[in-house]
C-alpha cells in the first residue's frame, strides 16, 4: 500500500481525528493560556507589592521567574496534547506511506548508532531525539529521527560558575543498509579546511591523524564539496563511485544544508543538519489537512534519499 | 656560529630524508594499486569458465564468442605477458564479455535461470571493482608523477631517475558509442 493509491481514502479517514484534534488543541491552549496567565498575575501582584516597599532589585527577578514559570506552565499543559497528536497523526501519516513503517514520537536513533557512525568525534553530553521512523522501503532497511546532541562546558568557578551548551549535531540522521558489501570504513566530510585554505587546507587534510587517510577522487566538483576519508583506497572507490558521487552532491544541493556521509559496514549513515524542527503541530494554528500534508512532504523529502542515492538498486553480489 | 651551522646541516638533512622516502613510498604505492588491479582482473578469469558453461547450455548459437573469450583467459592466465599486453588482453576481455551480455538478451530461457543470474551479479560485483582498483591506481600515479614534477621534490626525483607513469586510460573501443546494429551482428 503506498500514499499515492489511497491519498482521497486516506484523508478521509484522517479528517474526524484531525477534527478530534482540534477541538481539543483549543482547549488545552485556554487552559494553558489561564495556567500561564495566572502566573504572569502573582508575579506582577508580588512586583507591585515589592516596589511599594521600594525593593527595586527583586523587582527584576521577580519579572524574570514570572515569564519562565509561565513558560514552563504552558509546556507543559501543552507537552501532553503534542505528543498524542504526533503519535496519532504523523504515525497514520507514517503508516500510510508503507504498512511496514513504525513511527515513534518520542524514540529515535540511539546514541550507540550515533557515535558508531564516526561522523561526530567531540564527547556528547546530552542527546535528545524524537520522530523515529524505520521500516524497509523495497529492498533497502532504514531508520532516521531528529537528533540533537551537544556539548557543555564551563566556565569560572562558585558562584561565577557558567554552563553552555554547544550543538555538536542538529538536524535529520538517517541511516539505511548500503546496496554494496564492504568491510572497511569510509566518511565523507563537508571540505571546510580546503574551502578556506585552498592548498594549504589540503595538506592539512593530510595531517588529520583523527581520521583514516584522505582518498582524493577524480570528481572535481565533489572534491570542491567534500573530503574523503578511508582505510581501503580501492573500496572506498568501490562505494563511491562516479555516479554515487554526482548524486551526493545532488543530494547536498538538495537540503542546502551540510551533510555528513559515512559508510561503515555494509551500512550507510546520513547526517543533514538543519534547523527545522520537523513532524510538529502548531499550538496557535489549525491543526488541519494542511499540517498533515507539510508531514507527508517531510516524510517524501527524507524517504527520498533511499531513490536519491540509488541504494534500491541491487545488481551486485548483496541481495 | 658553528651551532647554528650544524643546526641548517641536519635541517636540510631531515628534509632530504623527508623528500627521499616520500617519493619511495609514492612509488611503492603505484606498484602496489598496481598489484590490487590485478587481484580484481583474476577475480574475473575465475568466474569466466562457470559463465562459458553456464550460457552453453541455453546459447549454442554463440559458441564463436564463447571460444574467443576461453582462449583470452587461457592466454591471460598463462603468463609471461608485458603490463601492456596485460592491459590489451583485459580490454579485449572485457569487451568479449560485454558482447555475451548483450547476446544473453535473445534467450529469455538463459536470463530466467537462477545460475545465471547469480553469475551476473558476481560479474556485475567484479566489473565494479575493477572499475575502482583502476581509479585507485590512476590517483597514486597522479600522486606520483607530481611528485617527480612539482619543485622541490622534481630534483631529487631527478637524481633518483623516477620516471613519469602513464595512468590508466579507458580504451577507444570502450569510449565509442556502442554499434547496437553492429552487435547484433546485422
Amino acid at each position: 500500500m503506498s500514499y499515492a493509491d489511497t491519498k482521497e481514502s486516506f484523508e478521509a479517514q484522517i479528517q474526524p481525528v484531525l477534527e478530534r484534534f482540534e477541538e481539543r488543541r483549543r482547549q488545552v491552549l485556554k487552559k494553558a493560556a489561564i495556567g500561564a496567565g495566572a502566573v504572569v498575575g502573582i508575579a506582577a501582584l508580588a512586583a507591585v507589592m515589592l516596589a511599594a516597599n521600594g525593593q527595586g532589585d527583586a523587582l527584576a527577578f521577580v519579572a524574570i521567574a514570572g515569564v519562565v514559570i509561565a513558560g514552563i506552565v504552558f509546556a507543559s499543559i501543552t507537552g501532553p496534547f503534542k505528543r498524542a497528536f504526533k503519535q496519532e497523526v504523523v504515525g497514520a501519516v507514517v503508516s500510510a506511506y508503507d504498512d511496514s513503517f513504525v513511527y515513534g514520537a518520542g524514540s529515535g536513533v540511539r546514541k550507540s548508532t550515533f557515535k558508531a557512525s564516526e561522523l561526530f568525534q567531540k564527547g556528547i553530553d546530552r542527546y535528545r531525539v524524537e520522530d523515529h521512523v524505520r521500516g524497509k522501503l523495497d529492498k533497502t532497511e532504514f531508520e532516521f529521527s531528529e537528533l540533537h546532541a551537544e556539548y557543555k562546558t564551563t566556565s569560572g568557578s562558585g558562584k561565577n560558575r557558567k554552563t553552555s551548551w554547544h550543538t555538536i549535531f542538529k538536524g535529520v540522521f538517517f541511516v539505511a543498509d548500503f546496496n554494496k558489501d564492504f568491510s572497511s570504513r569510509t566518511i565523507v566530510l563537508p571540505d571546510t579546511a580546503e574551502k578556506m585554505f585552498g592548498f594549504l587546507g589540503r595538506k592539512l587534510q593530510d595531517w588529520n591523524f583523527a581520521r583514516p587517510d584522505v582518498i582524493r577522487l577524480e570528481d572535481p566538483v565533489f572534491e570542491r564539496e567534500f573530503c574523503v576519508y578511508g582505510d581501503d583506497q580501492v573500496e572506498a572507490r568501490y562505494i563511491l563511485s562516479p555516479a554515487l558521487m554526482e548524486r551526493i552532491v545532488r543530494l547536498k544541493r538538495k537540503f542546502g544544508d551540510q551533510i555528513y556521509i559515512s559508510f561503515l559496514y555494509s551500512k550507510i549513515y546520513i547526517a543533514i543538519s538543519s534547523t527545522k524542527n520537523r513532524f510538529e503541530p502548531k499550538m496557535f494554528g489549525p491543526v488541519d489537512m494542511a499540517l498533515v500534508r507539510e508531514f507527508k512532504e517531510d516524510l517524501d523529502l527524507v524517504l527520498g534519499v533511499i531513490e536519491d542515492l540509488n541504494l534500491n538498486n541491487r545488481v551486485w553480489t548483496k541481495e | 656560529m658553528s651551532i647554528a651551522f650544524i643546526v641548517i646541516v641536519v635541517l636540510i638533512l631531515l628534509v632530504l630524508v623527508v623528500m627521499y622516502n616520500g617519493l619511495v613510498g609514492k612509488k611503492n604505492q603505484v606498484e602496489n594499486a598496481f598489484a590490487g588491479m590485478d587481484t580484481m582482473l583474476k577475480k574475473r578469469y575465475d568466474l569466466i569458465p562457470n559463465l562459458v558453461a553456464t550460457v552453453k547450455q541455453y546459447a549454442s548459437h554463440e559458441e564463436g564468442t564463447l571460444t574467443k573469450v576461453t582462449e583470452l583467459r587461457a592466454k591471460a592466465i598463462g603468463g609471461g605477458l608485458s603490463a601492456d599486453e596485460r592491459i590489451d588482453l583485459d580490454n579485449q576481455i572485457s569487451k568479449a564479455m560485454g558482447g555475451i551480455m548483450v547476446a544473453v538478451e535473445n534467450y529469455p530461457e538463459l536470463k530466467a535461470n537462477e545460475n545465471f543470474l547469480q553469475l551476473q551479479r558476481s560479474l556485475n560485483e567484479v566489473e565494479e571493482q575493477i572499475s575502482a582498483s583502476r581509479r585507485a591506481y590512476n590517483a597514486s600515479v597522479t600522486s606520483y608523477n607530481n611528485a617527480i614534477e612539482m619543485f622541490p621534490s622534481n630534483m631529487m626525483a631527478n637524481a633518483m631517475n623516477y620516471k613519469r607513469k602513464a595512468v590508466f586510460e579507458i580504451p577507444e573501443v570502450e569510449r565509442a558509442n556502442v554499434d547496437v546494429g553492429k552487435l547484433f551482428g546485422s
